[in-house]
């Protein structure tokens, strides 16, 4: 093969792995946080990643994180949340209810799957 | 003269130096011998005086099975030695895209009930050996298994026992968990050092198949006794495929809750066996796909190819593991 080839192929397909493992959509979404009864719920779905990747949550109220598996065998499952110690694997299928507490303005909570692949955000203002 | 100094090719890794050697030592004509990799150069002192031609000949007729060819002259570097790496790394990206693109695309990431059955768990498995944890559990096994291959054992006989340890162990472990319920709570932490530890042994053996690290860096010797293990001895890849029950795979992590939760040894032992078995077809492929790879003529171009894609499934995974581990920010967003 020729070498100039190469090399633009080389570059090519570099990129092209860059896109697929640094790009994505980083919309940030309010849709997924609700206010019911003084406690701000914040929804994340868990399978083959988290979805909305960012949130974005009212500081100073206490929160709670809802964490949806619909069958869900894969990484996102096993559950790794720093801020509050929380390391588990989530229910193949069901609602989980994690406890975050209030949080200040301009805090974030990044939430992983045990081999560190996918991950989420919660961002308080 | 009964000192000679001869060129060998061939030589590729630390243990080439100990195998030519043991075989050069094993002939009754042979006082003495000593390789030194870094030129190429093996010095055997013989007892009664041959010529070096002659010396040349039986040993290459000894020493063929093994791939090392002796010469008097130095042989001239195959051209094609240089130009291998610049076919080498589009294939390796390609594959590494490829893989990536499968990840990124959603098709694995399809819903299976909620209840884990022998039947369940073998899909699960399936699905779980092209999904990321390929970029650890398989790029380990394709890495060991070119590594192997080029070392030229008997490489078939240590992947069956790799792959047996592997059925059994997790037959085994799922039993346990299934049997004491709660007991062996499995560390993430543990998993994710565990996860580095097997990204870096990735790292270092794709740079070496790539021909990076060739006589430059040998690996220190710890390591490579480690590896001759594997290689020569029938207990270690054995226990090596009982391991990698616990590599961090998020699949696995929750094939192992479904196995403590089954409530019975019988009932944990036929999901975690179901689920091992599905990802056979994977591994197999990639660890008897390099052995026949590595004794065909494209063998050169496999080791260099297998070796960008073990290194990028190695940064994958290292970068991966420290974000799990919580050392660096999250960077990946498959």
């Amino acid at each position: 093969m020729n070498k100039t080839v190469s090399i633009i192929l080389i570059l090519g397909l570099a990129i092209t792995i860059g896109v697929f493992v640094l790009g994505g959509n980083e919309t940030a979404s309010e849709q997924s946080v609700e206010i019911r009864d003084g406690i701000q719920y914040v929804n994340v779905e868990a399978r083959g990643g988290y979805t909305p990747r960012v949130s974005l949550a009212q500081a100073g109220v206490p929160t709670k994180l809802v964490m949806t598996t619909t069958g869900t065998f894969d990484c996102s499952a096993a559950l790794v949340i720093k801020a509050v110690n929380y390391q588990n694997i989530l229910p193949q299928k069901g609602k989980t209810e994690i406890d975050l507490g209030v949080r200040a303005s301009g805090e974030t909570i990044d939430g992983l799957c045990s081999m560190g692949m996918y991950s989420f955000q919660i961002k308080f203002n | 003269m009964n000192k000679h100094k001869l060129h060998v090719a061939g030589t590729h890794c630390a243990s080439c130096k100990i195998l030519i050697e043991d075989v050069l030592g094993e002939q009754d004509f042979v006082r003495n011998s000593s390789v030194d990799l870094k030129n190429e150069i093996v010095e055997v002192e013989t007892r009664e005086d041959i010529a070096p031609e002659k010396l040349v000949e039986i040993l290459n007729n000894k020493i063929k099975p093994h791939k090392y060819f002796f010469s008097v002259e130095k042989t001239a570097k195959s051209a094609e030695g240089s130009g291998v790496i610049w076919q080498a790394l589009p294939i390796g990206l390609l594959f590494l895209a490829l893989f990536f693109f499968l990840q990124k695309s959603g098709v694995l990431n399809i819903g299976i009930g909620s209840e884990a059955t022998p039947v369940t768990s073998f899909i699960i498995g399936l699905i779980a050996s092209v999904s990321t944890c390929l970029a650890i559990v398989g790029g380990l096994v394709l890495s060991l298994s070119a590594k192997i291959s080029e070392d030229n054992v008997s490489d078939t006989r240590t992947f069956v026992l790799f792959h047996s340890g592997r059925l059994f162990g997790f037959g085994l472990l799922g039993g346990v968990l299934g049997m004491v319920g709660n007991a062996i709570g499995i560390n993430f932490t543990f998993t994710a050092i565990l996860g580095i530890i097997a990204s870096l042994i990735m790292l270092m053996l794709g740079l070496n198949l790539i021909g990076v690290m060739k006589n430059k860096a040998t690996l220190p010797s710890g390591i490579f006794n480690f590896f001759r293990k594997i290689e020569h001895k029938t207990l270690t890849p054995l226990i090596v495929g009982f391991a990698t029950f616990f590599l961090p795979c998020g699949f696995t992590q929750s094939m192992q809750v479904a196995a403590l939760s089954s409530g019975s040894f019988t009932s944990g032992m036929l999901i975690m066996f179901a689920f091992a078995l599905g990802t056979l077809p994977m591994l197999s492929l990639l660890s008897f796909g390099s052995a026949s790879f590595a004794h065909s003529k494209h063998a050169p171009l496999f080791f260099k190819s297998a070796g960008v894609v073990v290194v990028g499934l190695g940064i994958f995974a290292l970068l991966s593991g420290l974000a799990g581990l919580g050392i660096i920010n999250p960077i990946f967003n498959i």
